[in-house]
């Protein structure tokens, strides 16, 4: 292997400023992601716990199509088909609008993310065992008290782990955004790299980034997670 | 929309499709083999072993696919000295990174089965290899084999990755014929239906082999 | 003769084709300790559980009180009136032992804060285990752990107490001091059904012991007769099993 190394161009115009663009894009466009993907995946994985049938197909045609449905294939039926199929004003308006890729990236994985949300709280809830419920509701509290207060805060407990998982996945997800031309990190790296053959580096940045950020996840999570820890009740994960 | 577009290329869709599935197959086999031995090394109670398993899959699971398959993309060759077909490079990033999640639930399966299980089939004279053959992973595969198959499918998603290197696997082919034809909206649909059926039934059989037991 | 607390109907409970209870009729007396016993899917657990309807029951009624259960509007207003004790005493894990038995009293009762955990203290106190108020239930002993249970239970002035083999997940030595709460509560003149295989209890507290087999009551007798003389050859064998264990 012959290659000879050169980190200081990292640092150089215009690369900088892509890397930093690169990584705001990332860092937004997870954020966001994650924060609608709850939102939608816990009203979904409500309506699948609910009693009727009608709500509960909905609720679990969601999941089953936004699981099973890879992100990519997502991702182009929303930034080539999706527009096309809306009358020609909104079509018009939508074309118009500021960084529609940005926006089809938003949209693509928060639905395919909520999906595995609304799974998580499924699994979350049905964990519970079943005396719980009994204890409740012997004592007289109602349905809606049963989850306010008995079962939301310890299925929240169980599921820290499995919705911090889901934003590292929301997160390397936004990689994929690139092919529908949003300038995330990962992208910016390839940019370099084709400008420069220089891909060591420029993988580098974007492979840190990364790992930097899921090793900040993991620890507060696992901070969090300490904090909010039952006592008495150890490595119950 | 007209839906003869897909009949009338369904021959070089179906070319692209069976990539996809070759690409998945040797993904499986190959992954899954390695990461039994990552597995391994993860619970080996030899620091020396124990910990660079851990750094590989960490350092893997942290990363994107996408990512990991630019890094090959461009190390291979490097490497090598001459460039790999697009199939070879994708082939080696995708086992790779997958063995790193395959390792995972190889671990938390044969960590599932309890140490007493172990002591229980040693304190009728079994020698440890005949313990983990005999007692350990029959018990360790059923439980495991939901998440494998979960995974699996995973996979098979993930191989619409190898589109974006320009591999002609099912999503590759589907764009061609979509910007060919002009007729983005009955291909992307089609491709995204046929992704959907494939998928939906391995996460069913998933759900099934959970309810077994 | 008083009217009955509890008043049970042709009582059938089926879970998919398999029937658990086969037209149950009997009644319970206001201020009786009843011990329902009998062998192991004999259908005296799932028979406790329709009392306060956690089991959707098929056919027949249970009318506690007075009220229906099967055309209860607010279940929730009946059941808060019936303690229950359940095997694994189902205490909440995320709550402190105080909250734990405060809930129910704030939320369905209405109770101030601080009326109710008053009266939790005095409960506590009354167990026990008033020392160990502000922990989690899974930093107590079994014993310690059901004995909340049953502080929680109690916590809703409740008309009737349902105790589910409490004392069958503990460990030897716990199971004294979680019977001689229920004992002592008993003694006050509460009104209990209990299915339990302590014979010892049955025999000493209980003013009736109910047989039941096969999702039947084969026979009900005072506790006095039912060991002395039992009128049934199943509840002959069964009295042999468990107090020989033979």
């Amino acid at each position: 292997m012959n290659y000879e190394f050169n980190w200081s161009m990292l640092l150089e115009e215009p690369y900088i400023d892509w890397i930093k663009e690169g990584l705001l894009n990332t860092v937004q466009l997870s954020l966001m992601a994650w924060f609608i993907a709850l939102t939608i995946g816990i009203l979904i994985g409500s309506i699948r716990m609910m009693k009727s049938p009608v709500l509960r197909f909905i609720g679990t045609f969601y999941v089953e199509i936004f699981r099973n449905i890879p992100l990519l294939v997502q991702l182009f039926i929303w930034f080539f088909v999706f527009p096309l199929l809306l009358p020609d004003d909104l079509m018009r308006a939508w074309n118009s609008l500021d960084g529609v890729p940005f926006l089809t990236a938003l949209i693509g994985l928060s639905l395919f993310t909520a999906a595995r949300v609304a799974e998580q709280i499924r699994s979350g809830i049905t964990s519970i065992p079943k005396g719980q419920f009994n204890a409740a509701f012997s004592t007289g509290l109602n349905t809606f008290q049963t989850y306010r207060f008995i079962v939301i805060p310890y299925a929240f407990r169980i599921m820290i782990p499995a919705i911090s998982s889901e934003f590292l996945t929301i997160f390397k997800n936004s990689a994929l955004t690139l092919t529908i031309g949003v300038a995330e990190i990962t992208a910016a790296a390839t940019y370099i790299e084709s400008d420069t053959f220089r891909g060591i580096e420029a993988y580098s940045v974007a492979s840190l980034s990364y790992m930097f950020t899921t090793a900040s996840v993991v620890i507060f999570m696992t901070w969090l997670e300490n904090f909010l820890r039952i006592p008495g009740l150890i490595g119950k994960k | 929309m007209d839906f003869n577009v897909i009949i009338d290329n369904l021959p070089f869709l179906m070319k692209g499709l069976f990539t996809s599935f070759q690409l998945a197959f040797f993904t499986i086999v190959l992954s899954l083999s390695l990461a039994c031995l990552i597995a391994i090394g993860r619970i080996s109670n030899k620091k020396y072993v124990r910990y660079p398993s851990a750094i590989f899959v960490n350092l893997l699971r942290s990363n994107p696919l996408i990512l990991i398959v630019f890094w090959f993309f461009f190390l291979v060759p490097l490497i090598t000295g001459r460039p790999l077909p697009a199939f070879g490079s994708v082939l080696i990033a995708f086992v790779v990174f997958f063995s790193a999640y395959f390792a995972e639930i190889v671990r938390s399966g044969i960590q599932s089965v309890g140490s007493m299980q172990i002591k229980a089939a040693q304190s009728t004279g079994l020698t440890y290899p005949q313990t983990m053959r005999l007692i350990i992973l029959p018990q360790a595969l059923k439980n495991m084999l939901p998440a494998l198959v979960t995974e699996c499918v995973i996979v098979f998603q993930g191989t619409t990755i190898a589109y974006i290197i320009g591999m002609r696997e099912f999503l590759h082919s589907t764009s061609l014929v979509a910007e060919r034809t002009i007729r983005p909206i009955e291909l992307y649909l089609f491709a995204a239906l046929v992704y959907l059926i494939i998928c939906f039934t391995g996460t069913r059989i998933a759900t099934l082999l959970e309810k077994k037991e | 003769m008083s009217l009955p607390l509890v008043e049970i109907k042709n009582l059938s409970l089926k879970y998919g084709n398999y029937k658990a209870l086969k037209n149950i009729n009997i009644s319970f007396f206001p201020g009786k300790c009843v011990v329902i016993c009998g062998p192991s899917g004999s259908g005296k657990s799932s028979l406790l559980r329709c009392v306060n309807k956690l089991e959707e029951f098929d056919n027949g009624d249970v009318i506690f009180d007075g009220q229906s259960l099967k055309s209860a509007k607010n279940i929730s207003q009946i059941r808060s009136n019936i303690g229950m004790v359940f095997q694994h005493f189902e205490l909440y894990p995320h709550l402190s032992v105080l909250n734990n038995i405060t809930l129910a009293p704030i939320q369905v009762k209405g109770l101030s804060k601080k009326d109710a955990n008053f009266n939790a203290m005095k409960l506590l106190e009354r167990v026990g285990i008033d020392d160990q108020a502000n922990k989690y239930p899974a930093e107590l002993s079994g014993g310690q752990q059901q004995r909340a249970a049953i502080s929680r239970a109690l916590a809703l002035e409740p008309k009737l107490m349902l105790f589910d083999e409490p004392t069958s997940a503990l460990d030897p030595e716990m199971i004294s001091e979680v019977l001689k709460v229920m004992r002592d509560l008993a003694d006050n003149g509460m009104s209990m059904l209990v299915v339990t295989h302590e014979m010892g209890f049955a025999k000493d507290v209980a003013d009736e012991v109910v047989f039941m087999d096969e999702g039947k009551i084969i026979e009900r007798s005072s506790s006095k007769s039912f060991f002395e003389n039992p009128k049934s050859e199943r509840a002959k064998e069964f009295i042999n099993k468990v107090l020989l264990k033979i």
